[in-house]
């Protein structure tokens, strides 16, 4: 039980401030090199349209499924985000792919929001406006699935509400301090670990929605997860050589 | 609307197509005597083939 809540909890934190990471460098770089205001409106808009998603995919979607069949949208759903992780993590690994990097998508937004025309005085400036809206919106769209998904597991949503928590504060309080996205975060490896545990997740859920008694009950995660990090590092090692 | 699926169903067909398969194997097993105790495993291996397939087969 304690496993379950610790693994639920630790996987919507790290998926969660993942992606606010990314919407953060997008929203700095609009905030910096356009103005504040129209980054912040844009960021305001995209949230309160998230909070709707989150409205009708929570309470109302997930309530209104019976215990099998949420399990198993649930579980089919983690596996879409987690094996999609997982598979760009290995690529990312192997050096077969651009490794993540926030920094460099932050100062890459920079440049092209600085190459436009400078907003008129007192005009709003709209494509600052759409750019830091459309970033928060798309990945602000994933963190409310996969927290979603992550709330319909035995233990309720606490222990996705509480991780996911623990992020937003997180990245806002480094978003506020230091205005730019951190250099050293390891985001490949955080995002392929993230991977593991949300393709973790997906089968234990899955297997539960289609009446499968895990031996070991919730403590089957952590051998799923064994298994699913074994393999994927076979993966790596094949394809970096 | 790109983005939105991108996001959804990921970068390949694999996965979702994939993810799928996995789905109807275990609806079509879940009435078989073994299923409550090692259906878990079938659906572990399924996965791990999904993944398998999605990744590159060789190195350039």
């Amino acid at each position: 039980m304690l496993t379950s809540w610790i693994l639920t909890a630790a996987g919507a934190a790290f998926a969660v401030a993942l992606e606010l990471f990314e919407a953060l460098a997008i929203v700095l770089a609009v905030g910096i090199s356009r103005r504040w205001s129209d980054a912040a409106l844009g960021a305001l808009g995209a949230i309160v349209i998230l909070a709707v998603v989150a409205l009708l995919v929570g309470p109302v979607l997930l309530a209104s499924l019976p215990l099998s069949v949420l399990r198993v949208v649930v579980g089919v759903a983690l596996l879409l985000f987690g094996l999609e992780w997982l598979r760009k993590g290995v690529l990312r690994l192997a050096g077969r792919r651009t490794r993540s990097d926030s920094l460099r998508e932050y100062l890459e937004e920079r440049e092209a929001m600085e190459a436009l025309p400078p907003p008129a005085p007192g005009q709003p400036d709209w494509p600052a406006r759409v750019v830091a809206g459309k970033g928060v919106l798309l990945e602000g769209l994933e963190v409310v699935l996969i927290v979603a998904a992550l709330s319909g597991g035995s233990q309720g949503a606490a222990p996705a509400l509480v991780g996911a928590a623990v992020a937003v504060v997180l990245v806002a309080a480094i978003g506020l301090v230091v205005h730019r996205p951190l250099a050293r975060v390891p985001e490949s490896h955080l995002k392929y670990a993230v991977g593991v545990m949300l393709s973790s997740f997906g089968v234990f859920f899955l297997a539960e929605g289609l009446k499968v008694d895990w031996p070991g009950g919730d403590a089957a995660l952590l051998y799923l997860a064994a298994a699913l990090l074994l393999v994927s590092q076979l993966h790596v090692r094949r394809l970096a050589t | 609307m790109n983005a939105l699926w991108k996001m959804i169903a990921g970068e390949t067909r694999v996965l979702p197509i994939g993810v799928s398969l996995v789905l109807l194997g275990g609806l079509l097993l879940q009435g078989a005597g073994w299923w409550d105790r090692a259906g878990g495993f079938v659906l572990l291996a399924g996965v791990i083939a999904v993944l398998s397939a999605s990744l590159p087969r060789r190195v350039p």
